[in-house]
């Protein structure tokens, strides 16, 4: 499995962090779940496990994991929360300025740029069924 | 713990500082990945470490002892090369034969399924190999010896394409099974990358940088857009390499000093600010010579 562009934009541990930030999302790792090792990160995703390990203590920092000596990181209570307010006030907010700075390069205005997003979410929601 | 450790190294040929003056640490079970221009020095350097050539002057430590000369280091290092040469007279099947003997770790199964694997044949002698055969003939003697300390010098060569992904791949597996140092270099550091822990530069015989390879990955970042903006922008900041795009645009890449809100800001006046991939800065920070290989073909314009 190779998910990660090695030349993108985010260094690996980030997007490590932000892969694992998706599987707790989605609920696939719920709160006290023991989260995966840096052996197994480095193992499924062909990189470092220091790499690996340095995506695991960024959670570990802004605490979404808890560490359990000797036993490895666990999923914190409320990481999911800390998770979505993160995104929403600075992921989100900052392509919301990106995208609006495009739309006025392009002279689009609100009520269509308001319409685009609409068309988006429901295309996306459609996709889902 | 320190597995190698120089001070002021110097390796002369002649009158050719092949190394010079180099002084650097690296850790145990750490994968390094050894970067440089042609004639850096790389081979030069990893040859020392294993001992196989002799230091000009300076202090040179692998595992406590000076390399040259040393058992302890030989039983315990191995250096994998392109210019690895064996007794002709043997078969493959036998040159696996003899270096279980030669490696007190050496992994007999881990050999037999990357030759099976890879499809060699027992029979063959090395000599008669293809340049691709014989790169990942040695590397199989490289992984299987699980020697402490594993130098691995552009052990890609003539492999194909399928080959080197498998090779790499083989090393992490290998790696988190039985952590131990390994050094690789290479000239394509897009390959090798996700592998690293730390990233060692060479130019001209010198290390120039030494540096875990998520710092490289955010040491600087690119801008482009106007002229005039990007001119403004490099102001006070150190710039590592600049070329000029069309008429009235320049990329930039600069060193890293940039918060976020800079980034943000920069997006606003309409440049573009970009991540440099590692293997592109190197290219920069190697750079020997003034311009690029475009001014080579400037000379008419300038007459």
């Amino acid at each position: 499995m190779n998910i990660f562009q090695s030349d993108g934009t985010k260094p690996i541990y980030v997007q490590i962090a932000e892969w694992i930030e998706n599987e707790i999302l989605t609920e696939k790792l719920k709160t006290d779940e023991k989260v995966y090792s840096q052996y197994q990160l480095a193992e499924m995703f062909n990189i470092n496990p220091a790499t690996a390990g340095k995506g695991l203590s960024l959670l570990n920092e802004e605490e979404i994991l808890y560490k359990k000596r000797g036993l490895g990181m666990f999923v914190a209570k409320g990481a999911k929360e800390r998770i979505v307010n993160k995104r929403k006030n600075e992921t989100l907010k900052q392509l919301i300025a990106e995208l609006v700075l495009e739309a006025d390069r392009l002279n689009i205005g609100e009520e269509e740029l308001f319409e685009m997003i609409r068309i988006a979410r429901f295309g996306r929601k459609e996709g889902k069924k | 713990m320190t597995v190698i450790q120089c001070e002021h190294l110097t390796k002369r040929y002649g009158k050719f500082h092949a190394l010079n003056d180099v002084s650097l640490t690296i850790e145990g079970k750490k994968i390094t990945g050894l970067i440089g221009r042609n004639g850096a020095g790389k081979t030069t350097l990893l040859k020392c470490i294993a001992g196989l050539y002799r230091k000009t002057s300076g202090e040179l430590k692998v595992f406590g002892e000076n390399p040259f000369n040393s058992l302890y280091v030989s039983e315990n290092c191995i250096y994998v090369s392109d210019e690895m040469s064996f007794p002709a007279t043997l078969s493959l099947e036998q040159l696996l034969d003899m270096a279980s003997v030669f490696y007190k770790n050496w992994d007999a199964q881990l050999a037999k399924r990357l030759f099976d694997y890879f499809s060699l044949n027992p029979n063959q002698s090395h000599h008669r190999l293809s340049k691709g055969m014989k790169s990942t003939f040695n590397m199989i003697v490289g992984l299987a010896s699980r020697c402490e300390l594993t130098l691995f010098d552009e052990p890609t060569t003539g492999m194909d394409e399928a080959v080197r992904q498998d090779f790499y791949r083989a090393v992490l597996k290998d790696y988190l099974q039985n952590p131990r140092t390994i050094i690789i270099s290479s000239h394509h550091l897009n390959e090798i990358e996700h592998l690293l822990e730390d990233v060692l530069v060479l130019k001209e015989g010198k290390p120039l940088l030494h540096i875990p390879m998520s710092e490289l990955k955010e040491y600087a970042i690119g801008i482009q857009g106007d002229s005039l903006l990007v001119a403004e922008w490099c102001q006070n900041r150190e710039v590592i390499f600049t070329k000029v795009i069309g008429s009235d645009k320049r990329y930039a890449v600069v060193k890293n000093h940039v918060t976020k809100s800079d980034i943000h800001r920069a997006k606003m006046e309409g440049l573009q600010v970009m991540p440099v991939s590692p293997s592109d800065l190197c290219v920069y920070l190697t750079n020997k010579r003034q311009g690029g290989i475009d001014d080579v073909f400037r000379k008419d314009e300038l007459v």
